[in-house]
């Protein structure tokens, strides 16, 4: 479910770069600084949300120079973050970056005496990090980041050109992590829908439990039974491929997979003796109902819905609703068709008492071929033998 | 002359908090793991040491210990990352100084200046 979300937003926002692409733009952009322009070090100060600062995340350069990675943070108060997001550096240097040498040059400024104080912080900084630039990273007006440059190896100023480069590469920074923050929230969005989903599901499921006076638990060891019986499937390797798809949706057909019950009378449902035909006719139908009850949500449950529908078909063709054979019935029915009869034998019905464990497995082994898929048929005696059920 | 030692296995984070002090004039020696830690301790006889938590082999929490249980007097300063309460707890137990979180921002490093020289008054 979350996948299929997933794969919506990655075809819709393939011009968008993905969040583990982020890091490695964001690399890419320190080391060619580092080896183009030739300088001693350089770091990118992210904001981080959560600590309400810019941590130092990204840096490169000669060992005893550069920047620990992770290790400093400037807070959003700091001098520096202010002058940055007040556009300052436009009055006193005539450009947003802040370079060392005209930092000094306007410490002596007359004019802007009113700024010495945080001239004098921001010089400090630079001087402690052997920074000689700094560059803000901004989206629209927001100071996602800070280039840090150290000196060139040969000494020397930055000319206008590379300048112009790193104001460049800078924005090129902003955009990647606002789009990296944009993904993100979707993300947190489509897993806030996804909780949504599955929490409606869930009481769905509940509801069907407290309608049936003799099943109630057997939904949650349904489920129990399937997933042990698609992990040892994995594990054996007999089924072909087991995605993490297929088992959230075997997850959520267990789930749902008796919700069409809710359509069948009660008088039927908990009917003290053996069905007449027209009654069982009706039972039968909670395979096609539970498919029409899910039908506004059929985008969410896709393959589920498979489950839903053809757990009760038989191996052998003689079952409903379709009386689909041998591997036309999809895998996730197969899995809980065995998992569905098996909790039927072991617990008490109306019609008649629970057998046994064991004996409801030798009647498994014995319908191994006509009603049950053999190999998931198999795989259930194994768990039985090995007290996983 | 006072002096710091400085201990944690990233060599970067040893080399920049060494730079930091040598250009306020505080001498320091660096060691990168916790037996290291050991042995510098009482060789160097520092006056304070700046000791990172998580650390392969030997962590800081082990160097504490033993630091105090022969020199209880020592003054050592705890570096930690995202160290969890029962951590913490357990230097401030042990007889930890203080605490300086990663990252960190520098002033905090000044702080520790200020601990320093103000012993020697």
């Amino acid at each position: 479910m979350k996948l299929n979300y997933k794969k919506e937003l990655e075809n819709a926002a393939k011009s968008m770069i993905l969040v583990h692409r982020l890091d490695t733009l964001i690399k890419l952009i320190v080391r060619v600084i580092i080896n183009r322009l030739n300088v001693v070090h350089a770091g990118i100060l992210l904001f981080d949300k959560a600590k309400q600062s810019y941590v130092l995340s990204f840096s490169r350069g000669k060992t005893g120079k550069r920047i620990p990675k992770g290790f400093m943070r400037i807070d959003k108060n700091h001098p520096l973050i202010r002058f940055l997001n007040n556009g300052d550096g436009k009055k006193a240097f005539g450009d947003h970056i802040i370079e060392y040498k005209l930092l000094n040059k306007a410490i002596k400024n007359k004019k802007l005496t009113y700024l010495k104080d945080v001239f004098m912080e921001i010089k400090l900084l630079m001087d402690d990090l052997e920074v000689v630039a700094c560059v803000p990273s901004f989206f629209r007006s927001e100071l996602l980041g800070v280039l840090l440059l150290g000196k060139k190896d040969k000494g020397g100023w930055f000319k206008r050109e590379e300048l112009d480069f790193f104001q460049a590469l800078a924005s090129d920074v902003a955009m990647a992590i606002h789009n990296a923050q944009l993904f993100e929230q979707l993300q947190d969005e489509a897993e806030r829908r996804y909780k949504l989903f599955m929490g409606s599901i869930l009481a769905l499921a509940k509801e069907i439990d407290a309608k049936d006076h003799y099943t109630s638990g057997h939904t949650e060891r349904v489920i129990d039974y399937s997933l042990a019986i698609v992990e040892k499937l994995k594990e054996l390797d007999k089924a072909g491929p087991i995605t993490d798809d297929f088992i959230e949706d075997l997850k959520i057909a267990s789930l749902l997979h008796d919700v069409g019950k809710i359509g069948i009378p009660e008088k039927v449902l908990n009917k003290n003796g053996k069905l007449d035909e027209e009654e069982f006719t009706l039972i039968k139908q909670h395979t096609t109902i539970g498919v029409s009850i899910l039908e506004p949500i059929k985008e969410f449950l896709k393959d589920a819905l498979l489950g839903i529908k053809y757990h009760h078909e038989r191996f052998d063709g003689t079952g409903y609703p379709e009386g689909l054979k041998g591997e036309n019935i999809p895998l996730i029915a197969s899995i809980i068709g065995v998992a569905d009869s098996y909790d039927a034998m072991i617990t008490d019905r109306p019609y008649r008492k629970a057998l046994s464990k064991e004996q409801a497995i030798n009647e498994i082994q014995r319908y191994c071929g006509s009603q049950f898929h053999p190999v998931v048929a198999e795989v259930m005696v194994a768990l039985y033998k090995e007290n996983k059920i | 002359m006072s002096k710091i030692l400085i201990v944690d296995d990233e060599k970067d984070v040893c080399d920049f908090i060494q730079n930091y002090f040598r250009k306020r004039k505080i001498e320091s020696a660096i060691a990168n793991s916790g037996s290291q830690a050991l042995v510098m301790f009482a060789n160097y006889k520092p006056d304070l040491v700046l000791l990172d938590i998580k650390m392969p082999g030997l962590d800081g929490l082990h160097v504490l210990e033993t630091i105090k249980k022969e020199t209880p007097e020592a003054k050592v300063m705890m570096l930690s990352g995202e160290e969890n309460e029962e951590t913490v707890n357990r230097a401030k137990q042990l007889g930890a100084i203080d605490f300086i979180h990663k990252p960190l921002e520098l002033k905090e490093l000044s702080k520790v200046i200020t601990l320093l020289l103000g012993e020697n008054n």
